[in-house]
């Protein structure tokens, strides 16, 4: 959470505290009894009567603050009541499904289509005024909101490894659902709830307002409408008698929604962060001086840390590496030894949180620390290419194979249709695909096929410098052999600059020219490929190179 | 020989599709006895995930018998299924995803028993400070620790640890280095195939990568499409394999260098 809005979400938490004491302490708060008739009807604001009297000479202070009372306690009462059945519904239906989910579901959908305001009044109307009518009309139409929001937690919940290995474990229903699932969505029911008070607090208003309170316990939505039957208008006792309460309920309805949205914000951690300015990398203190033979990528003496809340972590730490043009490097180290950092930092694509302390990164002889933001974006993909992990999710699924590679096209160069149409081909060919692909959504494509698309993708701009992290990872060994060819290819036939990021040694000795291996953000060793493995140097190389999952080698159809 | 602890026998599996059925995996036989680690190995598509999941009830298969220490898992009522269930687990291939996140490891290896009320308080932590000792983690360390306290290796390790807590006959373990680190995988399988032998429980590795197979695995089962296309002892299998899809996927796990310049 950002400071603005943890300020906002304090501001909103205060003003319901405030409100609380007042509807919990209203018989003593309020200076007379409001269904006493205290002075003359329809006074003036007096120092006895801050507020002034209503039409029979009753308090209006009075009733504003026992008013508070009424209107919290419906409004409450009617969120717990559409919470809980909110919950109930949306859980059972998203972790029950089948019929159960479809009968419930379209009892939701019917609710939310039919429009609230005139359908509570219809309910109301029908069953007379009174409170305990205001809560279950109120509760009756929200709960569906709740329900909707919840099934969908629950949907995805369920189809979560950890909640599938309980089935497997023999769990019943009623385990998984009261020991994971409803834990789980605790945090979610919370801001629900807030929101539904909300939401509840002003339909009371509105109903009130309509002539369906009750009476005898007024509420503000009560007050606003006797004041208006009362022609408060026709006289200046507006200023008094409506405008309070109505600023009552506004500034309620206010702080709950600035409280409830802080809450969700919290219980999403996805909608966090999302503001934060990207940091502009800091000037490198050195010139820029490209000498003309320099490699495709070079990175000098690079260090990278990251903030975090025990402080400054060290990511990366001294690590020069280059790599030439037509050369293919593999980057070997394991999960936590920083490779993806250096991977980011070559894209200029560091996280928010990590900041180049020391050291440099050139792309083609361009210094990436000077450049500005629209300079670094033409660079990214036009100069230095990614090849990201998870193809899939580097796909969109809802748009053609053919469009994603004509947008990556035209993101550098501006073309016409037809220009476009045959660069796409060309890409398709070069990772060896047939041109009819392009008209594919990607879930029409196998895993081998998407990454393919993937690297092609990462060609769009023409880019120098190729970096893939971890591209052969969720592909089985047969299918990996195969992309690992297409970039064995490429590197050499379009004479790219290629750093294969990976955890997987046996992978990269297969295609690497040279190896360098990173531990704990520091480069232990660099060397060509066949000299690294066949006597490695450093400690950890070596473990590496003896832990690596390999067949022995065998003659096919020989003699052990 | 004993018995088998796991004998699936003509097992067919369909998915539901746009253009109707597709099959999944069709007649698969496999047997898996005592303290035996079989590979279940294949590409992607090839439907060894399949047979996992219909062995750990977690799909329903269309044709075909599963039978678990020689009892049908298809005649059965729902407490006598879960009570069978005691007898098999599923080790998946993310530890990352297979861990209840809010849970600490103390708590999730005690899952199994909580949920078959196996065991008094006592009985339950001497059960998981075995299982964490099997799995060659200091108890008192890790006990207390919250899963991404933990690395993906030793995460893996608490999800083997919970399936061996309620002293199982039968593991599938589906992929269980795949998310690992490359140095850590021959490792981590050994471990499992070692604790099968000792412990006598039967256990099917599933994976793509016949380099994780030769050590452990005693015999091979290779599908191909849906299909077993090839199985028999290891050694043999991957010295003489008969069927072309077996001698690719033994020539992807040799790990012999692509030559610059070939398609």
């Amino acid at each position: 959470m950002n400071v603005r809005s943890r300020r906002y979400a304090l501001a909103g938490a205060a003003t319901l505290a405030t409100l609380g004491v007042i509807a919990v302490l209203a018989p003593w708060l309020a200076p007379y009894d409001p269904g006493e008739r205290v002075g003359p009807p329809f006074a003036r604001p007096t120092p006895t009567h801050p507020l002034g009297t209503n039409d029979v000479g009753q308090d209006l202070l009075s009733e504003l603050i026992v008013g508070t009372q009424v209107s919290l306690l419906v409004g409450t009462v009617a969120a717990v009541a559409a919470t809980v059945l909110g919950t109930l519904v949306g859980v059972l239906a998203g972790y029950a499904r089948g019929w159960v989910d479809t009968v419930l579901m379209r009892a939701v959908d019917v609710v939310l289509a039919l429009p609230v305001l005139p359908l509570t009044i219809v309910i109301g109307v029908f069953f007379g005024p009174g409170l305990l009518t205001q809560i279950s009309v109120i509760a009756s139409v929200i709960w569906a909101g709740v329900a909707r929001e919840l099934r969908a937690q629950v949907l995805s919940l369920r189809e979560r490894e950890h909640v599938q290995a309980l089935r497997v474990m023999g769990a019943g229903g009623v385990y998984v659902l009261s020991r994971h699932v409803l834990p789980a969505v605790a945090p979610l029911v919370v801001p629900q709830f807030v929101l539904a008070t909300k939401t509840a607090i002003l339909l009371e208003a509105s109903l009130a307002f309509l002539g369906l309170g009750d009476v005898t316990a007024k509420s503000w939505g009560t007050m606003l409408s006797i004041g208006y039957a009362r022609s408060a208008f026709l006289t200046d006792a507006w200023l008094w008698w409506i405008i309070p309460p109505g600023l009552a309920v506004a500034l309620t309805v206010m702080a709950f929604a600035v409280f409830g949205y802080a809450l969700e914000e919290r219980s999403r951690p996805a909608l966090r962060d999302a503001s934060r300015p990207w940091p502009r990398p800091r000037q490198s203190p050195r010139p820029d001086r490209a000498a003309p033979a320099a490699p495709a990528l070079l990175v000098e003496d690079l260090a990278v840390h990251y903030r975090s809340d025990r402080g400054a972590v060290t990511a990366l730490d001294g690590v020069s590496l280059s790599v030439a043009a037509g050369e293919l490097v593999g980057l070997i180290g394991e999960s936590g030894s920083g490779k993806s950092t250096l991977a980011a930092a070559a894209l200029g694509l560091l996280p928010p949180a990590a900041t180049v302390t020391e050291g440099r990164i050139l792309v083609t002889g361009r210094d990436l620390a000077t450049l500005s933001a629209p300079e670094l974006r033409s660079t990214r993909g036009g100069r230095v290419g990614l090849i990201p992990q998870e193809a899939m999710s580097a796909l969109n699924p809802v748009r053609t194979v053919g469009s994603q590679l004509a947008e990556a096209v035209r993101a550098h160069r501006t073309l016409d249709q037809e220009q476009t149409r045959a660069r796409v081909e060309e890409l398709l060919a070069l990772v060896g695909l047939d041109p009819d692909w392009a008209k594919a959504h990607p879930h029409q494509l196998s895993g081998g096929m998407r990454q393919r698309v993937v690297i092609a993708l990462a060609l769009a701009g023409d880019p120098a410098v190729v970096v893939a992290d971890e591209p052969t990872s969720g592909l089985d060994v047969l299918t990996q052999a195969e992309v690992l060819a297409v970039l064995v290819r490429l590197s050499r036939e379009l004479n790219l600059a290629l750093l294969v990021v990976s955890h997987d040694l046996p992978m990269i000795e297969r295609i690497a020219d040279r190896i360098a291996v990173l531990h704990a953000g520091r480069l232990v060793e660099t060397g060509p490929a066949a000299d690294l493995l066949a006597a490695p140097r450093h400690p950890h190389t070596r473990s590496l190179v003896e832990a690596a999952p390999r067949l022995r080698v065998r003659v096919p159809g020989g003699p052990r | 020989m004993t018995a088998p602890v796991l004998a699936v026998e003509g097992l067919t599996v369909s998915f539901r599709g746009r253009a109707g059925p597709v099959r999944a995996v069709t007649d698969v036989d496999l047997t898996v006895r005592a303290g035996e680690t079989v590979g279940l190995v294949g590409g992607s598509g090839a439907g060894k995930s399949t047979v996992a999941r219909a062995v750990a009830g977690l799909v329903r298969p269309e044709r075909g018998a599963i039978r678990v220490d020689g009892v049908d898992l298809a005649g059965l009522g729902r407490s006598a299924t879960r009570r069978l269930r005691r007898q098999l687990h599923l080790v998946f291939q993310d530890p990352y995803a297979a861990l209840p996140p809010t849970r600490r490891v103390a708590d999730v290896v005690a899952e199994p028993l909580a949920i078959h009320r196996i065991g008094d308080r006592a009985e339950r932590q001497r059960r998981v400070a075995d299982a964490l000792a099997a799995v060659r983690l200091d108890a008192s360390r890790y006990l207390s620790s919250f899963p991404h306290q933990l690395s993906g290796g030793e995460r893996q390790r608490v999800a083997f640890a919970r399936a061996l807590v309620t002293r199982p006959r039968l593991i599938l373990a589906d992929e269980p280095a795949q998310m690992l680190d490359a140095s850590l995988r021959v490792a981590f399988i050994d471990l499992i195939s070692e604790l099968a032998r000792d412990r006598g429980v039967a256990v099917v590795h599933i994976t793509h990568d016949l380099a994780l197979t030769e050590r452990p695995c005693d015999r091979l089962v290779v599908m191909q499409a849906g299909h077993v296309v090839e199985q028999g002892p290891t050694a043999e299998l991957l010295d003489r394999p008969r069927h072309p899809y077996t001698a690719a996927l033994v020539a992807a796990a040799s790990g012999a260098p692509i030559p610059r310049g070939a398609q």
